[in-house]
Order: C-alpha cells, then structure tokens, then sequence
C-alpha cells in the first residue's frame, strides 16, 4: 500500500496486456459464433426426413444443391457441425479428467523418480506433430468417433499434465503454504483448498484455447477421414467429399468449410476477450 | 570478495569540494500527485559534483518518487510539477540529456539486459560517448581505444578485466558486481548525476561498508550522488548532507552531522535514536533473561547436515553444525549471506529435509520435515522474512491468523479469531487491520501479523528470520520492543537469524557465527563483541558496530560542511 | 552451452527411438494378427499367408524388430503392401515438392512474423496493431483444409487470379503461381502464433527497467529498440517454435487439399490403404524432421536467453 512499486511493475504489466478489443470486434466474434454454433446445435432438430436422393453435384436441387451422392447439401449443413462441436468438448473434457491428476501427483510427489516416470514420457508425446500421431493411431484404432475423442484426448494430455503440474508446483513451493502447515493445516487440507484454486484459475485460463485447439484437430483429422466414414455428416468430411464437385456445386463445399472457419475465428476472438479481461481484473486486483 | 579496507573516501573528498562549484542539478518545489493525494510535496535541493544528498525516510515517505523524477520516469497516474534543473534546461517530466543521469535501482538486475553479452554493452555505451577527455567534439576512435577505456571503467569500479567479463550475461554475476557493473556503465557514459535507490537492503554490514566505499569513489571523481535510502548507517558513512522526507514533505534537512547527531524536528529525532540508541539502549531487563538459568536444553542440534541439492557428494549448505538453546534463552545466528543462517533454522523448523544429524526438543528427537505432529509444529514456529509471502492473499489477517489457534490449539471458529484479535493488538495491530486482507497492510505490519501467527500457536521456541530487514528504523525499533516483551511474558526461546549486529545486541544473549555452513563461532554476545576470536565475526563488527561505541569521536571528524544542502 | 546442446540431442536421440518404436508396434498393436486385418476385405488364407510371409510375421516379434531397426541404417525401409515399390523409394520421389514448399514457408516465416510482431509493438494501441492483433488472434486455429477451400473459391474460382490446384504442374518452382495460395494456407497460422508472441515480448521489453536504462545511458533510439528490445522478444518466439510442431504437419493437410503429391500425399494415402511400411517410414522422416526442428530452435532460444531451459 505505502510502498511505492517500482515503475517497472506498472509499465511492464499495463503494456503486456493486449489492446483493448473495441466493441465491433465483440459484435463480430459473437456473430461468427452465434451463426455456427446456433446451425450446429439446432439444426438436427429441424432437418427432418430425408428428402429423396437426386443426382450428385446438381446445382438446382435444393437451396444449395446435391452433395456427392445427390443428398440435400443444406440438410447435410444441418445434420454435419453437432459431432464436430461434441468430439471437440469430450475429447477436452476427457484431456483434463485424466491430465490434471497426473500432473497433480507429479507436482505432489517428493520422490522424484515418480514425477520423471510421469512426465518424462509425455515430454516425447508432446515433441511430435499431433497430427502426425492421429494418422499413426488412427491407422490401426477402429474407425469410430471415440477413437478420435481418445486421440486428441491423448495429444492434448502432455500439456494439461504440465500445465497443471507447474500452477500447482508454483503454488506449493510458496511461503504461505509452509506458514499453513506450521499452522497445523493438513497436507490434503492445504493442496485441496490452496493448490485447488491455484490450479482451477490456471485451467479457467487454459480451458478456452484447449476447446479451440481440439476443435481444430477433430475438424483436420474427419477431413483426413480419421474416424468417420465418407458419408457421415460432418461438415468436414462435407468439404473433403464434395471438393471434386467444387466447380458444379460449389456451396457443398464452401457453405461447410465457412462454418468452421467463422466458428474457428470467433471462438478464437470470444476467449482472447475472456481472457484479456480476466487479466485486467487480476492487474487491477 | 577481496575488499582492502580504505580510508572513508569521503575525507579526502572534503578538501575537493571547498570551493562550491555550481549544481549539477537544482530541484525546485517538486511536488508529484496521485489524483488528490500528494505523493511528494514542495521538494527542493542541489547536488553539486562530489557530493552525496542522502534522501532519509520510511517507505512511501516519497524518497523513490523524487529520485525518479530526476532521472526522468514517471509513474503512471502520478503527475509531476516543479522544476529539476540541470545545466540550464528544466529536465522535469523528460529524460535528461543523454547519458547525464544515472540510476540504480534497488535490484541492479533489472537495468541490465538478460540476452545480451556485458562486453558487446559496454562497447555500445564507449562508443556512443567517446569524447575526448578535454571535452572535444566526438570523433571516431578506433576499438582499441575503447577498450582501453572500459578496461579502466572496470579497473575503477573493481570488476574483473574484460577477457573475463565481456562473454558473461548479467545474471552469471553476483550482485554486487551487478551494481558495481552499472557503476562502471555511468562512468563510461560520463554521467553526472547518479540516482541510486536502496543499495544496502538486506546486505550484510561487510556489503554495505563495500557499497558505501565504491559511491564514495564516483563521487570523489565528480560525480553528484542522490542516495535514497532508510539506512542510516550508510547515510553516515557516505552523505554530504542529508534531506529528512515524510508523507512527502521535507521535515528536515542539513549536514548529514546536524541531521544524525542533533536533529531539530521530532520525527528525525525518533528515527536516529531509534537507530543510534544501539546496544546501549537495550533495556536492561530484557537483556537479563539472556543470561536463563542453565536447565535442560529446550532445543538441541546435533551434528546436523543439510542441503546442497540432491546430487550425491554435493557440498552441503550445513557442514555438521550443532547447538543448544535453553528455554527463555535468545540465540542469534549471524553470518554473511550465503552461511546457511536459513537452512539451520529452517532444519530446525521442520520446513527443510536434513541429511543427517538430530534435532532434539526437550530430550526427544524431532522428526524431519513433513513428518512433524501438530503439537510438534505447534511448539517450534516460524516467522518468515518475507512476511507478505506468508500471507494468503484472498483470506483476511484475521481468518488467517485465526487457523493457528483453531488446528493447533482446538478452539472453535469464534473464540479462535476472538484471540486472534487479542493476539494482533498485543503486536500493535487493531481489529480493523484484521478485517483486511495483506495487500491492505505494510510490511512492518505484516510482519506484526506473522508475529502473531506465530504466537498463537503457543509455541516454546520462536524463529525469527531477518524480522526487521528492510524496515525503517521506527518500525524496527517497534518490533524489537515487541519481541523482548514478548519473550519476558510468555518465556520463550527465541531463535533469530540477523544481518544487523545491533539487532544482535538488542535481543540476544549468545550468538553463533555461521561461515560456510560451519560454526565459527561462539558465545556470549558481550564477550563476542568485547573480543571476536574468529576473523569473520571481526569484520562483521567493524563493519556493522564498531563505530556505536565511538559515535563521539566520529562526530567531531566530521567536519565538512554541505552548503548546497540549504538551497 | 555445449553441455545443454548434448543433453538436447540426446533428448532428441531418444524421441527419435520412441517413434520408432512406436511405429513398429503399430504393426503388433494391429487386432489380432496384423495379415488378417490388412486383408480384411479379401479374409482368403492364402492372401493372409502371403501378407504374413511378405511381413515375417512368422519370426518372433524381438527377431523382428530387431531385423526392422538395422534395416532403418541400412537405408531399407521395406516395400509398399500396396504397390510393392521399396519406401524408401516412395519417399525420395515425394520428397521435392514438400521440401520446396517448406523451404520458401521457413524462409517466409520468421521475417513476417518477426516483422509484424514488431510492428504492431512500436504501434501499440494503434490501428496498425488493432489490425494485426485481431487477424492473429482470430485466424490462430482455423482449420488448414477450410481456409483453403474459401481462399480457393475468392481467388480462384471467384477472381481466377490463381490457379485452384497444383493438378497437372509437373514442378512446383516451374509454376510458381501455383504456390502461392498453398504457402498463404501454411503460413497463417504459425505466423499468428509467432507474431503474438514477438508482439506482447517486444512491448514488455520496451517498457521494461533495462531498455529504459539504455535509453539513460544514452543509446541512440534505433539500438535500444532493435539491438537491445528485440532480442528479448525473440527468445520466447525460439521457443515456441520449438514447442509447436503441428504446423510442420499443416503441409500434410495442404498437400492433400491441392492435390500436391509430397510426403503429406502419400502419407494420407498410406493411411487410407493402411499401408503400414509407408506408414512407418513417413513416421520416423516427419519425427526427425520436427526433432531437427525442434532442436535448432531450442538451441536458438537458449543462445538468445541463456536463463531459459526450454526441455530437459
């Protein structure tokens, strides 16, 4: 309060936070978003039945023409964005059910050796290309959508394991949880409450590019075929199966690969902005 | 650290600066503003070449805001009015003319660039300055010449010699040589002023009489010094005149002989006798207790081994050190920084594993770290240096404080924080202090708050590490009175872990010396500071307190006068 | 230095092996046995017999992967199951179109990052940086495959400026029109992540207490930002390279979105054929490739700011 903080502090942490995003830019995100998200949540409610088949590539059958195999291209819009969105938030949900325990007991241990034996094989996951070891997994896992929920679960454990080992290190090696235990605050009292919190702020923060980042890989590996069948309706497998028909009917490929784009973008814009705010509070604190 | 001891530099300095040359720079009714509240209030001195302005007073006195606005950084928010006048331009608001003004901070560290080699730096700044000496327009000097020219900035402020130092990153050196690395940067630019903050915080005496010897240097070549410091030890050693601030205003000011030896206004008189006063002025009870009936000892340490990282054969931070510890007794642990001071009372605590060794309590054996019962913690507490630290900072002091007595001692929530509050007004701080949370208390009150803590637990044995570094001396001399009292009334062992010989004295019956990990030595306070047998320990009280048993004689040596104090 | 870059490699060494390793239990892991289900449309015991004999599946799993680790010095990655050609073969003739197109992204890469970041620093708050900050921010982890798609539509089929695919170019560098959307693809988004990072370091460099101090100690305004700022935004961008290796694989992606035969090509075909030795020997290049990668920028990272230990 009374000691004046060096200028340092305040130079450095006003001039690391972001510009503040204007408000066009939260009207942008919440429409990229907002017209994706509703398609893909509310769109297998109000397909209907299928229509009858017609000829593949048919530019005039129905609002945006027939897919490859003479579907309805707008109903297969509606069917195709709820496995995306779903594999997506399993495969996070499932990263951090199994990630935050391991890292949790790596920082906990006082034996080394067990925090190496954890980590030290996630270090060499995490050095190579994710997709690089979807395609290895996918090529001998069955072909179904779980496969691709454990696949971008397991890429994404090395880093849910780090991440969640140093919040909770940091917050362990702090004074102020040697002063508890000199209180005669219980080891388990002590990592529930403080470590808890430490590391649920941490993962609040981390939550968001983890949901995008798992977007991103189920999006490449149904375009790479990875768990889904050719004509499963997935509006990236729509971009991959329609591309020959790009010049006939060309919103069979772009009306999909837009959709992932825009809800790419704007998830992107929506959690930089969470996130930037939440610096702000934390600054101002 | 090989120092030749020297003559006070600023004794020579004195026959330089007889005739008054003009300022260097002139302050005139500086005054900085935070919305409403005024930081800095109607400040105004000169500093003229050779001399060393000491700015003395408690953190958030202003010292940091004025010294900043010389070397022309603003706070965010703050607003600056006045004028800082330096060779004829008014500097205030703007960064001094190139290479003019120098500063350096509390931590040397943070000015000096992590990714770039010392040598490339420092060639960089010669070549920008490289001027003739008689002061002729700059020409192009060839690579030799300049290294010429750092070798001998590096000779000045000794540094190792280039071969040495220009493939070296900041962080590969300690930091004294950090600050003394930012000296020789001030040199080569050929600045005039230099701004330094805080530079013996937390230093042990043999740093701070080092760091006091090397400012006297640059100010004896002609630079102008502006100290900001609460160290008034150092102020004796260094200044010219001194500036006594609070709450942002100028109480006093004059030679730094009239400010320490016969200050005029209240608030300075409390500050040097505070900080003067000295073993001298402990009281006499408190020191009786020292001398406690020799019983069975409360605390013994055996053979005790510790630290050095895991790695098998590493040298230990703790060499076999042993000791005991009466009840009601105080011990202090003195040592330069380095000696394992921290790890034997940490070892001691609990809070850190040991290798080897015993620590016993009342004849029974202590387990190691992490496996202490809770009476076992409750009876040995700890009192952290960095009290903020210690602190979670989403809870109140109270509720905080409060779990000692609740996990320790098995009161209910209400009477718990009932006795916290009692707890934290012994220490000086009031309910209301216990309502917020640490960002909302200073560190002198935070220690207050830690202190509490501590007691509540009920503990036979309290470890004090440092409790009153970096604090001024009113605080300092507050929580001093505390810890003696706290000891004649509850009766408990104290173990406390100083830089401060005259915190030594004040508190301590018998003192162990660290060095190295090893104890060098041994014994009553009074006989070690009568008649040190270990070179170390002779340093550290030339360093830190032989001068209070003199303090007449320094005055009368202290001749010079400092018109530009008086502006 | 010299300590940490053994210990590096080493580290490197070691990923390369668990690839390896990986790979070839790839074929053990395969249900059941391996030959039925690659003939798993055509379950004829003298198919599956064939399959076993062409793979040793007879011999003992130790014996083999023994035989297929020496055969990795040798040079001998095995033959296709699908087209019966040596790998090694299959890779050296997918080889140049991928090497090209990595090449002119590398070279692209660090000067657009680098320069963007850095703009966008010197202008903080500004319109510039609003700019680039939001186009980083938001096109960060969009889909190769979908960005492609709608580029190919605007400036293709749309405008007609470039050509839609790499279909029927018998060199890349012959036609170098035909790049031109592949590298705009591969390049978005390590330059988004690049850039943000060169961005928030330069902007906390510049308002640090060093910088600061050289401006004091009188350095002209160009070297404080550029010889001493810059370098200390350029650690942490070294070290998230080295960190994030998807983008090396965004190739695979735009390879096959305009239809570029290199290793991406075939890799995705091996996979569709579960052509296991293409499978294997596509692996191991891509993890060394990235371990090489990986180990320059870490080696990099720890020149520029010798107090990070970025692995290891």
């Amino acid at each position: 309060m009374n000691a004046p903080p060096s200028p340092s502090h305040l130079s450095s942490g006003q001039a690391a936070r972001p510009p503040r995003p204007g408000p066009v830019r939260d009207v942008v995100a919440v429409v990229l978003v907002a017209v994706p998200l509703g398609l893909a949540l509310l769109g297998p409610l109000v397909a209907g039945a299928a229509p009858e088949r017609t000829q593949p590539f048919l530019p005039d059958a129905g609002w945006l023409g027939s897919d490859f195999v003479g579907r309805d291209v707008w109903r297969q819009v509606l069917l195709g964005g709820w496995s995306i969105i779903a594999t997506a938030l399993c495969a996070t949900v499932l990263a951090y059910l199994v990630g935050a325990p391991i890292g949790l007991a790596a920082a906990m241990t006082r034996r080394r050796w067990v925090d190496e034996a954890l980590l030290r094989p996630l270090d060499i996951l995490l050095a190579l290309p994710s997709l690089l070891l979807m395609l290895l997994l996918a090529s001998i896992a069955p072909p179904t959508a779980w496969t691709v929920v454990g696949i971008v679960a397991l890429i994404n454990l090395p880093d849910v394991a780090r991440i969640v080992r140093a919040g909770a290190l940091e917050v362990a090696r702090r004074t102020s949880v040697e002063a508890m235990w000199l209180q005669g605050e219980s080891r388990v009292a002590i990592a529930v409450v403080f470590i808890g919190r430490a590391v649920l702020r941490t993962l609040a923060a981390d939550a968001g590019v983890r949901v995008v980042g798992a977007f991103y890989l189920v999006a490449a590996a149904s375009f790479l075929g990875v768990g889904t069948g050719p004509d499963t309706s997935d509006w990236a497998v729509m971009v991959d199966v329609n591309r020959d028909g790009i010049f006939l009917t060309p919103w069979g490929v772009l009306v999909p690969a837009m959709l992932l784009v825009a809800l790419s973008m704007g998830l992107n814009l929506l959690f930089d902005r969470l996130l930037s705010r939440r610096r702000h509070e934390e600054h101002t604190l | 650290m090989s120092h030749t001891p020297r003559e006070p530099a600023s004794q020579e300095r004195a026959a330089d600066t007889r005739v008054p040359a003009p300022p260097v720079v002139s302050v005139r009714g500086l005054t900085a503003l935070a919305g409403p509240h005024r930081i800095v209030d109607d400040v105004g001195f000169d500093i003229a070449a050779g001399e060393v302005l000491a700015l003395v007073g408690a953190s958030g006195s202003g010292k940091t805001t004025t010294g900043l606005s010389l070397v022309g950084d603003a706070r965010a928010g703050v607003r600056l009015e006045g004028s800082v006048d330096m060779a004829g331009t008014d500097v205030l608001g703007s960064r001094p003319p190139a290479g003019a003004v120098a500063y350096l901070p509390q931590h040397p560290a943070a000015v000096l660039n992590p990714v770039r080699r010392i040598g490339g730096v420092l060639r960089e700044i010669a070549r920008r300055h490289a001027v003739d000496d008689d002061g002729a327009p700059p020409r192009r000097i060839g690579r030799r010449e300049i290294d010429a020219r750092i070798a001998a900035a590096l000779r000045r402020t000794l540094l190792p010699p280039p071969e040495e130092l220009f493939g070296r990153f900041a962080h590969q050196l300690s930091g004294g040589q950090q600050q003394r690395l930012v000296f020789a940067q001030s040199l080569l630019c050929r600045a005039r002023l230099l701004v330094v903050d805080e530079p013996t915080t937390g230093q042990d005496p043999l740093t701070r009489q080092r760091v006091a010897a090397e400012l006297g240097e640059l100010a004896g070549d002609g630079m102008a010094v502006l100290l900001l410091t609460h160290d008034l030890d150092l102020v004796r050693d260094l200044a010219t005149g001194v500036l006594v601030l609070r709450d942002g205003g100028v109480v006093e000011r004059g030679t730094t002989e009239d400010v320490l030896y016969r200050p005029q206004h209240p608030y300075t008189r409390s500050l040097t006798r505070a900080h003067f006063a000295g073993p001298g002025a402990a009281s006499p009870e408190s020191g009786a207790p020292a001398q406690a009936a020799p019983g069975p000892p409360r605390i013994e340490v055996v053979d005790l081994i510790a630290g050095g990282g895991r790695r098998r054969g590493a040298r230990p931070i703790l060499d076999t050190v042993g000791f005991r510890l009466a009840a009601g007794e105080c011990l202090a642990l003195v040592g330069p920084s380095g000696s394992g001071k921290t790890t034997l009372a940490r070892c001691v605590a609990g809070l850190a594993p040991r290798r080897a060794g015993t620590v016993r309590r009342d004849g029974a054996p202590l387990p190691a770290a992490a496996r202490r019962s809770r009476t076992q913690r409750a009876r040995v507490q700890y009192v952290f240096q960095d009290a903020r630290a210690s602190f979670d900072e989403y809870r109140t002091i109270g509720d905080q404080v409060a779990r000692s007595a609740v996990r320790l001692r098995g009161l209910a929530g209400d009477r718990a924080r009932g006795e916290a509050v009692d707890m934290l007004a012994r220490t000086g701080l009031s309910p209301d202090h216990a309502r917020r949370r640490p960002a909302a208390l200073s560190g002198g009150e935070l220690r207050r708050a830690a202190l509490a803590r501590a007691l509540l637990a009920g503990p036979e044995v309290l470890i004090c590490d440092e409790i009153t570094a970096g604090l001024d001396a009113v605080t300092r001399a507050g929580i001093l009175d505390l810890l003696a009292d706290l000891r004649q009334s509850f009766g408990i062992s104290l173990l406390v872990i100083a830089h401060d010989m005259a915190v030594v004295a004040r508190l301590a019956g018998r003192v162990l010396v660290l060095d190295g990990g090893r104890v060098v030595e041994e014994g009553s306070v009074d006989r070690v500071v009568a008649a040190p047998t270990h070179p170390l320990t002779r340093d550290l009280l030339d360093a830190a307190g032989a001068h209070r048993d003199s303090d007449g004689a320094t005055a009368t040596a202290r001749t010079r006068d400092s018109p530009s104090a008086h502006p | 230095m010299w300590r940490y870059a053994a210990r590096r490699v080493g580290f490197g060494g070691i990923q390369i092996l668990a690839v390896a390793l990986l790979a070839f239990a790839l074929v053990e892991a395969l249900p059941g046995d391996a030959a039925v289900a690659l003939a798993a449309d055509d379950p004829d015991p003298r198919t599956i017999a064939r399959i076993r004999e062409r793979m040793g599946l007879d011999q003992p799993v130790t014996v083999r992967f023994w035989e297929w680790l020496t055969g990795l010095f040798r040079a001998d990655l095995g033959t296709s199951l699908v087209s019966g050609r040596p790998v090694t073969d299959i890779l050296a003739a997918a080889l140049a179109p991928t090497l090209t197109l990595a090449a002119i992204a590398l070279a692209l890469l660090l000067p657009l990052a680098v320069g963007l970041g850095v703009l966008a620093a010197l202008r903080e708050g500004g319109a510039v940086d609003r700019a680039i900050t939001s186009a980083s921010v938001s096109l960060y982890s969009v889909p190769e495959f979908a960005l492609a798609i709608v580029l190919v539509a605007v400036f293709a089929l749309q405008l007609g400026w470039l050509p839609p695919t790499a279909v029927g170019v018998s060199s890349l560098l012959a036609q170098p029109a035909v790049l031109v959307l592949p590298l705009v693809v591969l390049l978005a988004r390590p330059i988004c992540s690049i850039s943000r990072l060169v961005r928030a370091g330069m902007i906390e460099a510049l308002g640090s207490d060093y910088v600061e101090h050289a401006h004091r100690l009188g350095l002209s305004g160009r070297r404080v930002r550029y010889a001493h700022a810059l370098p200390n935004a350029l650690a942490p961008a070294a070290a998230q390279i080295s960190r994030t290796t998807d983008w090396l694989l965004g190739g695979v992606v735009v390879e096959a979105v305009f239809v570029i035969p290199g290793l991406g090509t075939e890799l995705v075909n091996a996979v569709a054929a579960r052509d296991i030795p293409v499978i294997q020997g596509l692996a191991l290049l891509f993890a060394m490739t990235t371990v090489a990668v990986n180990l320059a920028a870490d080696l990099v990272a720890f020149r520029l700011a010798p107090r990070t230990e970025v692995v290891a």
